[in-house]
């Protein structure tokens, strides 16, 4: 479970991306504050917190969805500064979103299209007169995007022409994946991506998650409300509430975390701890508590 | 300073009737995100409907000739028919027309509202022909001046008018249980609808109360210029729609203030003299009133982009 | 797989005989009506006279010929390749009726009115209580269901040689019966002497004709089983590289797929259970009509006789709202972006060369042109005009970018209206509301341009028409096009694949205004003279209307959308007068009926009325449009079933959302 890089120290090692002191205002309210935060090249960092906490806007933050109040977002040394989300797509950061932004009236080919946009050339001069390196160029697109649809299995590649409307939640999860990974990011960013999964659906997701790692050497972020996915493969999780980070660590170090406990049951419910232990067993178990809305 | 007070005050008081127009589509634009083309042309047949109440029912010729008592019977009831019967068209015209159309793609509605708008005209057209037709004086016109700006008792009627339906209608929005509901609707149809609000009813109340407050504004229209054309829903509209996106549409205190703003650009416009640039445009402000208009409304939309009033639309990422 | 016997998946020998009595059947008919009772026998006969008459030889003539020629030609290639795709399933007669009306209804009204149009206009009306009627008898007597894919079989060699026989055999008998018929009818008129002088050379020609048909017809026939066998599911298809454009679709994937996908993909296969749908035969259609286009100058005296300049003068009008409908359609269609000003970037189009290609440019700058090469500077100044008009579209663009929806319309609609008053109020240089005259003609290599004339517009609209077209086809299916369409679907989702919002967006606006500004500089060139009065708000509004009725984002629709709203308002409606004081005509009746009700009644009085209500009626029966692209019909049917998507808790309430945070610059 615990990947070899992760021996390695990592203070010797530039952060991939880095949160320092990020803070949003919405109006009064803090949505996000001083958030620090240091992901690795090649690590699966997970964030949790309660609902409300604040996961979202961080990825929003992130991908340039939002300007941060104050802060600074760093990605490969290279401070993000007020890149606009094309520009975050560019530098090579990729995202998911939690309630599936697909493109509903595209065939599954075309949103992984339309995600390699960046990579295609053509300009709309070249889109009329097509000269041959333009077809090629879409040839070349069409083969990459049904490559990276065969990372889930044939199935998708079968459903290629098909309206991303009319797959299973699950296969939209895995569509959009492959939109994201179709600008061939360094990092990637994952909102909840087993929301609204069965049992069987989220283990592939789980194991597939790992295999983007492991094969596509990726970096990954990850919001997730499922403790039992966090815990089964992140390298450290980072724990959100109220806009704070409250606890960062690995896996181990978050389950026994005292505000960790507190922030998700609350005071008054230390009666529950039973219960939560069992929940973040790290082994998916069959009625593991799902943590989510 | 006179011309530009005397100015002001036409500005005021045409803004004021853009002002009524802007209202009907700002709260049908609030609750099913419809432009309603058609709105301008309901104005249009409140101007119509009273010039037949008072040509046709009441027979007025010369109003100096009437008695107070017969006047006033007259300004209320050919002010109620024109309401009622514009309230009842655009109810009627709702359900026809953009009901069936709830759930098609957003400007299916947008076509069928245009069509509903020509319609509309050519039936304006077939009753009164394609001039402009004038009205008789419905009050006797008495000037007052106020410093050196002259007022006339139909531009305190039809101020004194919009300003009692604006604030009459900003209550019933937000102090009474309809006003609740259509807000309700406005802000999520279906988890309205799961609440128990009954959303078609509250749909076609909103283009009753809309339509009849276009009704209004089409008798203080005909009050106060004493003529009416087929057309002029159409162009009288297109500012009035303006007027509520200026305000920020959705947004019933906006549409006020779009409209007034809109009718003092109008009237402020003409006093450029006709010179070439930089110091008038050619063939004066007159000429450029619409292009004036549009270009202001641009600037504002460009630094404020949900209009003067308007509230940014959450959306979820 | 190949094991699968042949007779079970094709239909039986006993069967092909019912096909081929089917589709002969099918298409003898409406092609009998159309060349004894109509105008085919004539068209060739004129021919005939032109080659074998010196006196009366005239291109024209023989170029109907040639047309003539080619769709019995089409036609004949079509039915084979019909019997060959056809998978037996749907019933003899309910294609019969569905023939009748859709090829036989129309040619007689077009006949009995005499105008293109007004036919058409009264064969939809017929067409509206066909489907009405047809859908009463399926609520007492419903058909069964069609499954998703019946017809779905694998076909070997030996099973696509089956379909060539069957392809040859359909077109032979369909050439034999014609001919066979058309001979009797001849040789009826031959011996009744009908032909006069001329008599020799026909009877050469009918006994010729119908020795030749049949063979043409074994020969066609041939080029129609091709045809199918190019579209038959292949034995060995497996489309594991699933490359759209070469591998063939596999079977397997279809049946992975959800029913309406797979019935979408199914429509190119043979065999197929709906034939006429399918795209091999669509290819026949599109043959057809470009020929009748190319050829229509020709043929037209033949159909409606006198006065086809005017009649070719207003397709010439029509074409330029194909192009202004295909532009427009870019920013709503595709990109989504509300535009009602759309009818700013053709007046821009139309001035720039109403400026440079008449005297106002020798009055404006003191420059002389040869007026031998002034014309031929139309050109140049086409690309021109649509450049500065999409300049302009950039312009325009660029404040109302961090603008939503209806705040994006009304700023486009401010811009519709100012242009304009721009334009009269500057009368110094655009002679304000007296506008230009005497605008250059284009000219070109021996062809004669005149106002008066109008067949060099229609041939210069056709060509126009076909670019346009060509590069939106090939915009749509560009990384450029797929930009667009993924930002009208989800904005934010877009710029998360790296979508330039901006820059997707004012190409956009550019795309749409440059072509406007083509259409604008071939109004010019064919009016001849601009008048800023002549373009307003209404104007955008129509050009909305034709790409909201076609089928937003449809490229077909499109197209059919201009044609039909360009026909109604302009050809159809502005008849009906002339149309109800014709004694002949079907609505005679009618309107004399009325004429006693409402004296003064006349029809051009109530166009807008009649034209409103169809608006609205169009949108109630069809609100995705006449020719929805698949995609918008399937987004209607999915709007409801989409159901209450998982909201983001991260958001706190109340917070101001992507709204007002998101930045465009």
């Amino acid at each position: 479970m615990t990947a070899e890089h992760e021996q390695a120290p990592q203070s010797t090692r530039q952060p991939l991306l880095e949160l320092k002191k990020v803070t949003k205002h919405f109006g009064g309210l803090a949505a996000v504050q001083d958030v620090d935060l240091a992901i690795y090249p090649q690590e699966i960092v997970s964030i949790i917190g309660p609902n409300g906490a604040g996961k979202t806007t961080v990825f929003n933050l992130i991908t340039g969805i939002y300007l941060a109040t104050s802060g600074e977002i760093i990605f490969e040394g290279q401070p993000l500064k007020k890149a606009s989300p094309h520009q975050v797509v560019q530098r090579g950061l990729a995202r998911t979103f939690q309630n599936i932004r697909l493109f509903n009236n595209m065939t599954v080919l075309e949103n992984v299209l339309v995600g390699e946009h960046l990579r295609l050339k053509a300009s709309i001069l070249d889109a009329v007169f097509r000269p041959p390196w333009v077809k090629q160029e879409e040839e070349e697109a069409r083969r990459r995007a049904i490559e990276l649809l065969s990372f889930f299995g044939q199935h998708l590649v079968d459903r290629q022409d098909e309206y991303v409307i009319n797959l299973s939640y699950a296969d939209r999860r895995r569509v959009e994946i492959a939109r994201a990974l179709a600008s061939e990011p360094k990092l990637l960013l994952l909102d909840e991506p087993t929301a609204g999964m069965n049992e069987a659906e989220t283990m592939e997701a789980v194991h597939y998650i790992r295999r983007l790692r492991d094969e596509l050497h990726l970096t990954i972020l990850l919001i997730e409300h499922k403790l039992m996915v966090t815990m089964g493969i992140s390298d450290r999780i980072a724990v959100l509430d109220y806009g704070r980070k409250i606890a960062e660590g690995l896996p181990d170090e978050i389950r026994r975390d005292e505000r960790v406990i507190t922030a998700y049951l609350g005071k008054a419910a230390t009666a529950d701890r039973q219960t939560w232990q069992v929940a973040l067993r790290p082994q998916p178990e069959g009625e593991a508590n799902n943590h989510h809305e | 300073m006179t011309l530009f007070l005397q100015l002001l005050v036409e500005g005021l008081v045409i803004g004021s009737i853009y002002s009524l127009v802007a209202l009907g589509y700002t709260m049908v634009y609030g609750i099913i995100e419809l432009i309603n083309f058609a709105h301008g042309d309901i104005f249009m047949m409140g101007t119509l409907v009273s010039l037949f109440m008072v040509t046709n029912v009441f027979h007025l010729t010369d109003v100096s000739k009437m008695s107070l008592g017969g006047m006033l019977v007259m300004l209320v009831v050919t002010c109620l028919a024109s309401i009622v019967i514009c309230a009842l068209l655009g109810v009627l015209i709702e359900r026809i027309a953009y009901r069936p159309l709830r759930n098609a793609p957003r400007l299916a509605p947008l076509i069928s509202a245009i069509g509903v708008s020509l319609a509309l005209e050519d039936i304006a057209k077939a009753i009164i022909g394609p001039n402009p037709v004038a009205a008789p004086y419905l009050v006797p016109l008495v000037h007052y001046s106020i410093g050196s700006v002259d007022i006339t008792n139909t531009d305190i009627i039809v101020l004194v008018v919009a300003l009692v339906l604006m604030v009459g209608l900003q209550w019933l929005v937000t102090s009474t249980r309809i006003g609740r509901a259509m807000r309700a609707v406005a802000q999520d149809r279906e988890a309205a609808a799961l609440m128990g609000v009954n959303v078609d009813r509250v749909i076609a109340i909103t283009f009753l109360i809309g339509a009849g407050i276009a009704g209004a504004g089409g008798f203080v229209f005909l009050l106060s210029t004493n003529n009416t054309v087929f057309n002029i829903g159409f162009e009288l509209g297109l500012f009035a729609f303006t007027a509520a996106v200026l305000g920020g549409i959705g947004n019933l205190v906006g549409a006020m203030l779009g409209g007034l703003v809109i009718g003092l650009i109008r009237a402020l416009v003409t006093y450029i003299p006709d010179r070439d640039l930089p110091f008038g445009l050619p063939h004066g402000g007159v000429a450029w009133q619409d292009a004036v208009v549009f270009a202001i409304l641009i600037l504002i939309l460009v630094f404020r982009p949900t209009g003067l009033l308007g509230q940014q639309l959450a959306e979820k990422v | 797989m190949a094991m699968l016997v042949p007779s079970q998946i094709l239909p039986q020998t006993g069967e092909t005989r019912r096909l081929l009595l089917k589709w002969v059947i099918a298409f003898l008919v409406p092609v009998l009506v159309f060349t004894l009772v109509w105008s085919g026998e004539a068209i060739l006969n004129a021919a005939l006279l032109a080659i074998f008459f010196p006196g009366s030889f005239s291109i024209a003539a023989i170029a109907a010929g040639l047309f003539m020629l080619l769709f019995y030609g089409i036609i004949t290639g079509l039915t084979g390749y019909l019997v060959a795709a056809d998978s037996g399933r749907q019933s003899l007669l309910d294609l019969w009726i569905s023939m009748f009306f859709f090829t036989v209804v129309p040619i007689l009204l077009i006949y009995i009115t005499a105008n293109l149009f007004v036919g058409l206009a009264a064969s939809v009306v017929v067409w509206a209580f066909y489907y009405y009627g047809r859908r009463l008898v399926r609520r007492f007597r419903p058909p069964a269901p069609l499954p998703p894919l019946p017809s779905l079989k694998v076909l070997d060699a030996e099973m696509r040689a089956t379909l060539l026989t069957r392809a040859r055999l359909g077109s032979f008998w369909f050439a034999l019966s014609f001919s066979l018929i058309w001979l009797l009818v001849d040789l009826l008129f031959y011996f009744t002497g009908q032909y006069g002088q001329a008599s020799l050379v026909f009877l050469v020609w009918i006994l010729l004709r119908s020795v030749l048909l049949p063979v043409a017809g074994w020969l066609l026939g041939s080029l129609g089983g091709l045809v199918a066998i190019r579209h038959a599911v292949p034995a060995n298809g497996n489309g594991s590289n699933g490359d759209r454009a070469g591998a063939p679709v596999s079977t397997r994937r279809l049946r992975l797929l959800s029913a309406t996908r797979a019935r979408e993909e199914a429509r190119d296969l043979v065999p197929n259970d709906l034939p006429l749908r399918s795209t091999g035969a669509r290819n026949f259609y599109l043959l057809l009509l470009l020929a009748l286009l190319v050829f229509y100058p020709m043929i037209d005296p033949f159909l409606f006789g006198p006065g086809t300049d005017s009649r070719l003068d207003n397709y010439g009008n029509a074409g330029y709202y194909v192009i202004l409908a295909l532009g427009l359609n870019i920013v709503v269609g595709f990109a989504g972006l509300l535009d009602l000003g759309y009818v700013a970037f053709f007046v821009i189009g139309a001035y720039t060369w109403a400026m440079v290609g008449s005297p106002q440019l020798t009055v404006l700058t003191g420059i002389h042109i040869n007026p031998d090469i002034w014309p031929w500077l139309f050109w140049p100044m086409l690309i021109v005009a649509a450049l500065i008009a999409a300049l302009w579209g950039v312009l325009l663009g660029a404040p109302t970018l961090r603008l939503r929806g209806d705040y994006l319309a009304i700023v486009t609609l401010g811009f519709g209206e100012i242009i304009p008053i721009v334009v009269q109020n500057l009368d110094k240089y655009t002679n304000g509301t007296n506008g230009l005259t005497g605008i250059y003609s284009p000219a070109f290599f021996g062809v004669h341009w005149n106002v008066s004339t109008s067949e060099p517009y229609y041939y210069l609209i056709l060509v126009l028409i076909a670019i346009v077209l060509l590069a939106n086809l090939r915009l749509r299916d560009s990384r450029i096009g797929r930009a667009w369409i993924a930002m009208r679907e989800d904005e934010i989702a877009a710029a998360a694949s790296g979508i330039n919002l901006t820059r997707t967006k004012l190409l956009a606006f550019a795309a749409g205004a440059f072509f406007s500004g083509i259409a604008g500089a071939y109004y010019a060139a064919k009016l001849s003279t601009v008048t800023s009065g002549n373009f307003s708000f209404s104007d955008s509004v129509i050009y909305l209307a034709m790409v909201v009725l076609g089928g937003l984002g449809s490229i077909p629709g499109v197209v059919v959308g201009a044609l039909a709203v360009y026909a109604v308002n302009v050809l159809v409606l502005p008849q009906l007068d002339a149309l109800g004081n014709d004694p002949s005509s079907i609505i005679y009746p009618i309107y004399t009926h009325i004429l006693q009700v409402i004296p003064n009644f006349s029809f051009s009085n109530i166009r807008n009325l009649i034209f409103g209500i169809i608006l609205v009626v169009l949108m109630i029966f069809r609100p995705e449009g006449l020719i929805p692209s698949t995609r918008r019909r399937h987004e209607l049917h999915h709007t409801e079933a989409e159901g209450v998507e998982i909201t983001s808790l991260d958001t706190p309430p109340g917070a101001p959302g992507f709204e007002s945070e998101m930045r465009v610059e």
